[in-house]
């Protein structure tokens, strides 16, 4: 009871308004160490394979000898093919599956971004299993050109001799569907999307043949010429479109393989060279994120994930001495491994951060760094409402003024400065200063009217950025950089002259903004937990930053906005991973277009309105 | 005295009910899927084995979850292997599989063991045991602590088990049960048993697991689990004949845990007479089909040695038969008489032992056994006589 009523009591208390600011800082201080500490063996996991039925490396692969002279042929027939037009290509290639046995069919795609047409042909083949029911396939990608537009010679020879080889068993239990996509990002997407009927029909062709449902999807990179080229590592890329993941147990059966069976080395995230010392494993974990963040197409497999179709790609890298074949062998007992899936790849995680190719962190391990980070900005936003609510400042009763003299009685100071309300009940008297009786009425229109039109302001740029011809992007992005930079202060001043906002309204801004923000990124956490981090961090000082009339502090905290612009952001980014700003906008429409990326939503309907938000409330201090 | 007497008699005739006279096997898969594999082909070497050991099919209740022969996914179509050699197909020409697919559920089981079948059930679907029969119970899966996994969808508890046994003890639905468990934590299933005359084994103590022998890298599957594989390795090598007199003791004495890699069990106290008299059952009490007619020598016989001692029989009955016709036409003479007498005994002999004994061998030294014991019990009721009439007397 007692414990009750010291709380009760401690509700009104002014220290408990001082509280918030400190209890944010924790929370994302936390955050931070919490993901810094991630790459510690103490709080990584080796990984596993969960799911029993897939028995990685334990059949004997037969991928050798007579296989490597076919291989060899139609590495040198894929060669010839690589002047020749898009439609002779596939006519090529479909001939050569044709030769095998095989069911073949052709699919045209087009796409419009960015005023430029991406239009080229998927060539595809069924394989089906002799003695299978035909309600599950399992997919071999080899896109005809690779990630840096290479053409992907050895891949696609290696992707044909596989499909003979594979002809050529009767214990596939699944279809095995054969893929040469005409590129590595759209061509998969405009074929996966037709294969479960969500594509356009205008643009995109329907498949004319199909076979059951997809259980997962192997591509291969393999750039290397006619007379080919030994690699040193297979570099596995598993990250999806929006930040999805493949499951992580077809990770680990492709690792397992490689360097359990094959002897292959696995590298993860272009960590080209892995120590396993803590640094390479941070940094590992910071690449995944940022990949994750970015939520791009990193390969042919990305467009597979957002199906629930489990894909990698395994792509070659380095000098070494591991030939075609043994890439053909980690394929071939890859295959066997799905062949034994009886059901969809579920037991494994999909929510993980890789650290090493066999260390990795759960989803209930690092979540709690991001959500940390998101409740910092929930937590101010409630200390904002609160104090938007009080009158005033009220003395603490308890505190004394110090006598003037001594000898002087000391008087509490209450007593002699504050407006006081004197309270009578059943005989008792009591004295209560006025300002803690009082209700002080919150102005919640302006408020809310100017947070929900900073959200969808964020829909202008959105819609700029998707739909403007490349050739203008660069200057529309300089344009758009610059006006949101001058935005904030423009609105404070308009704002002024019309002598709004209020102090309290000021609060209020401030604090609807951070409230969205924090309920925002703590969804975002689980949907894609390194972008909700990499958004949170960047976005932090907002819950630090309060108007003042003080004009130098207001100076000083409107040049560090300045700073934290997402333009600004992501134009230093691009500039410090040594990416074209115009090649990562195009790549950005093209996402939205054809892929259905997320991330230009997040950016401008959550953390640029977040950002302009506090630009405008600290802006509003300088035309005090 | 007499009393004691019939009481003795009454025991010797006990003992000789004591023993059973039908064999039965249940063997039990009750995982299904193709990473299972070597579960249904544990269950397939046992059913092969108890075949080879003479319990015929009509006996043998075989359940299986799965058709691993049919499987896409096996690379030798209409096989199942319990070894990598692949020398011996378990699916061969010839199994019968009573219970098989979804049949195989936890309900199903227990009604076949405690016979709450319906109308309908087939009988090659019904344990149709009685109080003279020797049931080995043979099961494998994937297992618990006290409970054991029925195709990833139920599971039956060691309880459940128990009780099932108890049932069948009062309904009189079995002699001596042999169970056998090869699963996880297997020994953990018949802790709750308390029925008596049940002998049980299992592969591995509490918190420990069974683990797989070998796998085959062409089929790509583990093709056999360690406990099973051992077992099997005793059975198929040592117990080559159905007249075996190996024990279940030497069976147990077999299990070498550095080579299962578990700690197997076995559940004695159960049995009456507890360690010793179960130790001292035959292995073929319980594998085999050997049944309690079973002939005095132990050794075979084939056929031409069989005839030639039949024919032998006709030739000495031919004789006697001359000899008797010459005796009547030499006239009477007491010592005709005699001989006469003694060759119709003889013949007579000769011709019971014909009929009863076809396959004997050393007759000689067999009949003067023979006569040593009639002489001793014909000794041991005249001295009972005796003291019978001296008690009267006193």
């Amino acid at each position: 009871m007692a414990l009750i009523s010291t709380l009760l009591a401690l509700r009104k208390d002014a220290r408990l308004l001082k509280i918030p600011p400190y209890l944010s800082a924790l929370c994302i201080i936390v955050g931070v160490v919490w993901l810094l500490v991630l790459p510690l063996q103490e709080y990584s996991r080796n990984t596993y394979v969960s799911e029993n039925a897939l028995l990685p490396g334990q059949v004997h692969t037969y991928f050798t000898g007579s296989e490597h002279n076919i291989f060899r042929a139609y590495r040198h027939e894929v060669a010839s093919l690589g002047d020749r037009t898009t439609q002779e290509r596939n006519q090529r290639l479909g001939d050569i599956l044709r030769s095998s046995n095989l069911k073949v069919a052709t699919q045209k795609y087009s796409y419009a971004t960015s005023g430029r047409n991406i239009s080229d042909e998927n060539v595809y083949a069924i394989l089906q299993g002799p003695r299978a029911d035909a309600t599950e396939a399992i997919v071999l990608i080899a896109a005809w050109r690779n990630m840096d537009n290479e053409i992907n010679h050895s891949g696609v020879a290696l992707v044909l001799t596989l499909a003979r080889y594979f002809k050529r068993w009767s214990l596939w239990s699944k279809d095995i569907i054969i893929l040469i996509s005409g590129d590595s990002t759209s061509g998969p997407q405009a074929w996966v999307d037709a294969y479960h009927n969500s594509h356009n029909p205008e643009t995109i062709e329907s498949l004319s043949i199909k076979s059951g449902a997809l259980q997962g999807a192997i591509a291969i990179d393999y750039p290397a010429g006619p007379w080919g080229h030994r690699y040193d590592k297979l570099h596995i890329v598993y990250d999806g479109v929006n930040g999805q993941l493949a499951n992580l147990d077809l990770f680990n059966t492709a690792v397992s393989v490689a360097s359990g069976q094959m002897g292959i080395g696995c590298t993860l995230q272009r960590m080209w060279k892995h120590d396993d010392s803590y640094k390479e494993r941070l940094q590992t974990m910071l690449r995944g994120m940022i990949s994750q963040g970015v939520g791009h197409a990193s390969g042919p497999h990305s467009s597979f994930i957002p199906y629930h179709v489990d894909a990698i790609t395994l792509q070659t890298v380095g000098d070494g001495w591991h030939d075609e074949m043994s890439l053909g062998r980690t394929v071939e007992s890859l295959f066997r491994s799905l062949n034994n899936l009886l059901e969809h790849l579920h037991q494994s995680f999909f929510f993980y951060l890789l650290l090493h190719a066999n260390r990795f962190v759960s989803i209930g391990t690092y979540l709690p760094s991001a959500m940390l980070i998101a409740v910092n900005f929930s937590i101010t936003s409630i200390a904002l409402w609160v104090a938007s609510g009080r009158a005033g400042k009220i003395p603490n009763p308890a505190s004394t003024v110090p006598p003037a003299t001594p000898g002087e009685k000391s008087t509490s100071s209450i007593t002699t400065k504050t407006p006081m309300t004197v309270a009578k009940k059943d005989g008792m008297i009591a004295l209560i200063p006025t300002a803690l009786l009082q209700t002080n009425e919150r102005a919640l229109f302006l408020p809310l009217a100017f947070v929900l039109a900073t959200h969808f302001l964020g829909l202008l740029p959105l819609y700029i950025f998707n739909n403007t011809h490349s050739s203008y992007l660069d200057l529309t992005f300089t344009i758009v950089a610059l006006l949101s930079t001058l935005l904030p202060h423009l609105t404070a001043f308009s704002l002024k002259r019309f002598s709004r906002p209020t102090e309290q309204e000021t609060i209020l801004i401030q604090c609807f903004s951070l409230l969205l923000l924090g309920m925002f990124l703590a969804a975002l956490a689980t949907l894609n937990f390194s972008l909700s981090v990499l958004i949170g961090i960047a976005t932090s000082p907002l819950t630090f930053i309060r108007s003042t009339k003080n004009k130098p502090v207001s100076g000083a905290l409107s040049l560090l906005l300045a700073v934290l612009n997402p333009m600004v952001i992501i134009r230093g980014a691009t500039f410090y991973f040594g990416q074209d700003i115009m090649s990562v906008l195009v790549k950005a429409a093209e996402g939205w277009h054809v892929w259905g990326l997320w991330t230009q939503v997040v950016v401008w309907l959550v953390w640029w309105p977040a950002w302009f938000a506090g630009s405008v409330v600290v802006s509003g201090g300088l035309f005090a | 005295m007499l009393p004691t007497l019939r009481l003795l008699i009454l025991l010797l005739a006990a003992c000789a009910w004591g023993e059973h006279t039908s064999n039965w096997a249940v063997l039990v898969s009750t995982s299904r899927f193709w990473f299972n594999y070597r579960h249904l082909a544990n269950v397939l070497s046992l059913y092969r084995t108890v075949k080879r050991l003479g319990i015929p099919d009509s006996q043998i209740i075989l359940m299986l979850p799965d058709d691993m022969a049919c499987n896409p996914r096996n690379a030798f179509p209409g096989t199942v292997y319990n070894n990598a050699d692949r020398a011996l197909d378990l699916y061969g020409d010839n199994i019968e599989v009573d219970y098989r697919g979804y049949e195989v559920t936890v309900e199903n089981f227990i009604r076949l063991m405690t016979d709450r079948v319906g109308e309908d059930m087939p009988r090659s679907k019904r344990l149709l045991t009685d109080d003279r029969s020797n049931i080995l119970v043979y099961m494998t899966g994937h297992g618990g602590n006290e409970f054991l996994k029925f195709q990833d969808a139920e599971e039956i508890s060691a309880f459940d088990l128990a009780d099932a046994f108890e049932q069948m003890w009062e309904k009189k639905r079995y002699h001596e049960i042999l169970f056998m468990i090869d699963t996880c934590q297997a020994n953990t299933m018949y802790s709750k048993f308390y029925s008596p005359n049940i002998l049980a084994t299992g592969s591995s103590e509490i918190d420990q697991s069974s683990y797989s022998h070998h796998a085959d890298n062409d089929v790509g599957v583990a093709v056999i689990d360690r406990y099973t594989y051992y077992n099997l390795e005793f059975l198929e090598s040592q117990v080559q004949e159905p007249t075996s007199k190996l024990t279940m003791g030497d069976l147990f004495d077999s299990y070498d845990e550095e080579k299962i890699h578990s700690h197997p069990g076995v559940r004695y106290d159960l049995f009456p007479g507890g360690e010793s008299e179960a130790r001292s059952r035959l292995v073929l009490d319980f594998f085999g089909n050997v049944q309690n007619v079973e002939v005095e020598g132990g050794e075979r016989k084939n056929e031409t040695q069989w005839q030639q001692e039949l024919a032998a029989i006709e030739r000495m009955i031919l004789e006697a038969q001359r000899r008797h016709n010459e005796s009547l036409a030499t006239g009477p003479h007491p010592e005709h008489l005699v001989e006469e007498a003694k060759a119709v005994e003889m013949m007579q002999a000769q011709r019971r032992e014909g009929a009863m004994r076809v396959d004997e061998e050393s007759g000689w030294q067999k009949q003067l056994v023979g006569a040593a014991a009639l002489l001793g019990c014909a000794g041991m009721w005249a001295a009972a006589s005796w003291l019978d009439q001296r008690g009267k007397l006193v």
